[in-house]
């Protein structure tokens, strides 16, 4: 039933004919319009969570499907102001000694109060529930003020300029360090691991050491040995313009992030954010808010880690095994083999691993094992794999291994020279799967695992539904979302023909 | 081949993690559950054998007939719509045309990636103002063009199918090529009712609907179906139906153009070459995806843990969510409860296996 008319095919020549071929062409054409509308629909939340991803407020409403994130102009602007801050125009942020400036536009009716807007930076403290670390606040160590910078008809334009004075004079080598240990003394540590005794050597910078808290970053000026405070470093600028009543925002730097007050009050979470801090934000909140107090590591990077330690460790653990027991139960014989296949690989595929949890909970805890070790260990063979590999080597031709029993070899020798070379293609489809049934594996870490540094990305996302759901903060859920199924999208698109083949494992989830 | 005594040492070597593992964390596990189903077991005491007490008490639990409610209901409903779903989407793409490969990885891509992850996408969708309360928002605004539109479609198709068979010629009522020219005649003259006011597109106010709440589908008085329930068949009907859809095309593949042929010459309609040729064709794979359907359905979990608090507990229980909550409830846990529940919902399953290969028992796995 080949839908497209065959090419090099005498043109149609009689009427009849004619209207075969336009059936046939527009037949074609249905069905493409059909299937991109299928795949549309099937893309449609993923592309639309992706897009999301990127907004300040995901939850706007209407949802916008062109935003200013993703738009060259403001990407440009996200930039510049970045370098403005001094911390690059990737990374953003506000450094000690920096001036920016951000432009507002305000159209201002004839009758309505000419006077110029309320400037003010506001405190940013993220309302993270998995951990909190107080952070220093740029409004309280940053001056904003605001000039007029000329008018065109009713829109006034405005320039905001935020300093932030060096609380030292000292120069030398400015460098990163991130606030010590609280101790006696103020101290830093460096890039290089080495923890350093800050001197202050101004009034400003007295007042302040109490306010810093460990993993504060920090700017400092290497003078002859001595490390001078030169002050926190800020993520984020968050201004707050408020425009008077009967005026409206033209325009600006960048567009507000946040508007209240019927249009009023406008917040600028960031004016310092660089291209991932503006492009990026809600990926990077999920990785920054997310650091555990106790030791400064970021909670989501854990998660990442831990999953991609345990899908390796259960692809490598089912290559060797699986195939190992799939091969015993394919080819050689041996009292009990049909017991095995019946009870061990068909009927524990049948019953529901709800039956198992309570002991295996009980025996992994006894054990000292809730752990990623005990994860693996708990779904160490997966029976499923165990059967594949047996129906692999079943298809094999068994003259191979005659040949090689001839030339005098054992089980094993067969078996690691002869049958593992063919089975390239099977070990894939078995690595791929179960590849992506450890990164998708939900059911067993949420048990086993009880500990926030041991957890997994799907529990660590599940716990972010927890905490950040039920403010709406959907931002950071959808960042964390995308960036965990990224990695089985990449495998998938790499390894997709073998995807394909078995798919059967996937086809129904529970 | 190999000697007999060496050929089982070494079968019972290579087989040895498996065995070790399955043993203790299968059928150890599974034994333990049995027992603790028949004792006071509440994870802190010495468990004590009762009889069949936890299973009478589960059974009156009304938290339990809930969840077995649920998960019967969400089995069965969407074990039903991803089955129809995917047939009937599988016979209007049953072609070979080219970029079939871009298609086909579109369409795995949501049943490749977590159920979590979906499911957080969905609850985001799902919101009161959220994406798929807009499109219906937007489905009422646009209403009047869309109605006018698909008026002016049929009646264009019918007015043109009418002047080919006074032709002369075997136009059918579904023809491509006049459908074609009828969507382009339906569409400017929908164009040209906006343009002189005649129709437009309405006002609307953004449409609310809360759907994680305490709502119900009930039929006489019985609550049948929750609405957050719903929302997760939906979800799982959008995964599934790809995956099950490539099914029944590699099925279809297999079925002899012979017999469309003979249908053809005997004059059968579309429709009669569904029920009659297709269908019956694809018993297999049907029966297939049925019960792998219902299998996994029944265990249904994931969704409903990572919902958690967002919804009404009683409106998304399933039999998988009563097993774990009632084994890490805080305090002394009802695990014997717990484990009565895991042994019913593994004899259910089971029930389905056996059915399955009782009564269907030529069935070969695709």
């Amino acid at each position: 039933m080949t839908v497209l008319p065959a090419a090099g095919r005498a043109a149609p020549t009689s009427p009849d004919e004619r209207w075969l071929a336009r059936r046939r062409w527009a037949r074609a054409g249905w069905l493409y319009a059909f299937m991109l509308l299928m795949s549309l629909f099937f893309l449609g939340p993923f592309l639309m969570g992706v897009l999301s991803s990127f907004k300040d407020n995901p939850n706007e409403y209407p949802p916008r499907l062109l935003i200013p994130q993703l738009s060259a102009r403001y990407i440009g602007a996200a930039y510049n102001l970045g370098v403005q801050g001094g911390g690059g125009g990737w990374r953003g942020g506000l450094h000690p000694g920096r001036t920016v400036t951000f432009d507002v536009q305000v159209r201002s009716p004839a009758g309505t109060p000419p006077a110029p807007p309320t400037v003010s930076l506001f405190p940013y403290q993220p309302v993270s529930l998995v951990s909190i670390t107080r952070f220093a606040q740029a409004r309280d160590f940053a001056q904003v003020s605001l000039t007029p910078a000329g008018t065109r008809g009713e829109v006034r334009s405005y320039r905001v300029t935020v300093r932030y004075p060096a609380l030292t004079r000292q120069t030398g080598r400015v460098l990163s360090a991130q606030i010590g240990a609280p101790g006696d003394r103020l101290t830093a540590t460096l890039p290089d691991g080495r923890t350093v005794p800050l001197t202050l050597d101004t009034p400003e910078a007295q007042a302040v050491q109490y306010t810093l808290a460990q993993y504060q970053p920090v700017e400092l000026v290497e003078r002859g040995g001595t490390y001078f405070l030169r002050g926190p470093i800020f993520e984020r600028t968050p201004l707050q313009v408020d425009i008077q009543r009967g005026q409206t925002l033209a325009g600006g730097t960048l567009p507000p992030s946040d508007q209240q007050n019927f249009g009023r009050s406008l917040a600028y979470r960031n004016i310092t954010p660089g291209v991932l801090g503006y492009t990026f934000n809600n990926y990077r909140r999920a990785f920054n808010e997310t650091t555990n107090p106790a030791t400064g590591r970021s909670l989501f990077f854990t998660w990442m880690t831990n999953t991609f330690l345990y899908a390796f460790l259960r692809v490598a653990a089912a290559v060797v095994l699986c195939s190992l027991a799939g091969y015993a139960l394919a080819r050689l014989n041996f009292p009990g083999k049909t017991l095995i296949f019946l009870g061990f690989v068909l009927f524990a595929q049948m019953v529901p691993s709800q039956v198992n949890l309570i002991s295996n909970y009980v025996l992994l805890k006894d054990l000292g094992l809730l752990n990623l070790w005990g994860l693996w260990l708990n779904g160490l063979v997966a029976a499923g794999g165990v059967f594949l590999m047996k129906q692999f080597f079943e298809g094999i031709p068994r003259e191979l291994e005659e040949s090689a029993a001839i030339d005098g070899a054992g089980p094993f020798t067969t078996f690691w020279r002869v049958m593992l070379p063919q089975a390239g293609p099977a070990l894939v489809a078995l690595a791929i799967t179960q590849f992506q049934g450890a990164w998708n594996d939900f059911f067993w870490p949420l048990i086993l695992l009880r500990e926030n540094t041991n957890f997994t990305l799907t529990v660590g996302l599940s716990n972010f539904r927890e905490l950040y759901g039920g403010q709406g903060d959907y931002g950071l859920i959808l960042a964390g979302a995308v960036l965990s199924a990224i990695p089985v999208i990449l495998v998938f698109v790499i390894f997709q023909r073998y995807f394909v083949s078995t798919g059967a494992d996937s086809a129904v989830k529970g | 081949m190999f000697r007999r005594g060496q050929e089982t040492a070494t079968a019972y070597l290579f087989l040895l993690p498996f065995l070790v593992t399955s043993a203790v964390f299968f059928f150890y596990a599974f034994g333990r559950a049995v027992y603790y189903s028949f004792t006071d077991f509440n994870l802190f005491n010495t468990p004590q054998f009762i009889g069949p007490q936890p299973y009478a008490q589960v059974l009156a639990d009304p938290s339990f007939r809930r969840a077995l409610a649920n998960s019967l209901v969400f089995a069965v409903v969407t074990t039903t719509l991803q089955t129809v779903f995917a047939l009937l989407m599988a016979v209007a793409l049953n072609n070979r045309i080219r970029g079939m490969a871009f298609f086909r990885s579109a369409w795995y891509m949501p049943s490749i990636t977590s159920s979590v992850v979906i499911t957080l996408i969905f609850l985001w969708l799902f919101q009161r103002r959220g994406v798929a309360n807009y499109l219906i928002a937007q489905l009422q605004a646009y209403g009047p063009l869309l109605l006018t539109f698909l008026t002016g479609l049929v009646l264009a198709q019918v007015l043109q199918v009418w002047l080919e068979r006074r032709a002369g010629r075997p136009a059918g009522w579904f023809d491509p090529a006049l459908a074609v020219v009828s969507a382009l005649g339906a569409g400017a003259v929908t164009a040209a009712l906006a343009f002189l006011g005649v129709v437009g597109v309405r006002e609307v106010l953004p449409f609310d609907y809360q759907y994680f709440a305490d709502k119900w589908v009930t039929v006489g008085g019985v609550q049948v179906l929750s609405i957050p329930l719903l929302v997760v068949i939906i979800q799982n009907t959008f995964t599934t139906v790809p995956t099950l859809m490539l099914f029944f095309l590699a099925g279809l593949q297999n079925i002899p153009g012979a017999l469309y042929e003979a249908a053809d010459i005997d004059g059968a309609t579309p429709w009669q070459k569904l029920v009659h040729v297709t269908v019956p064709n694809l018993r297999p794979v049907t029966f297939y995806v049925i019960t792998v359907g219902l299998i996994g359905t029944m265990q249904m979990f994931d969704q409903v843990a990572v919902i958690g608090s967002a919804a009404p507990r009683d409106t998304l229980i399933t039999l998988a969510y009563y097993v774990y909550a009632n084994t890490f409830r805080a305090g002394a846990a009802p695990v014997n409860m717990a484990a009565a529940g895991a042994i019913i919902l593994a004899l259910i399953i089971l029930a389905m296996v056996f059915v399955q290969r009782r009564f269907f028992p030529s069935e070969v796995r695709p």
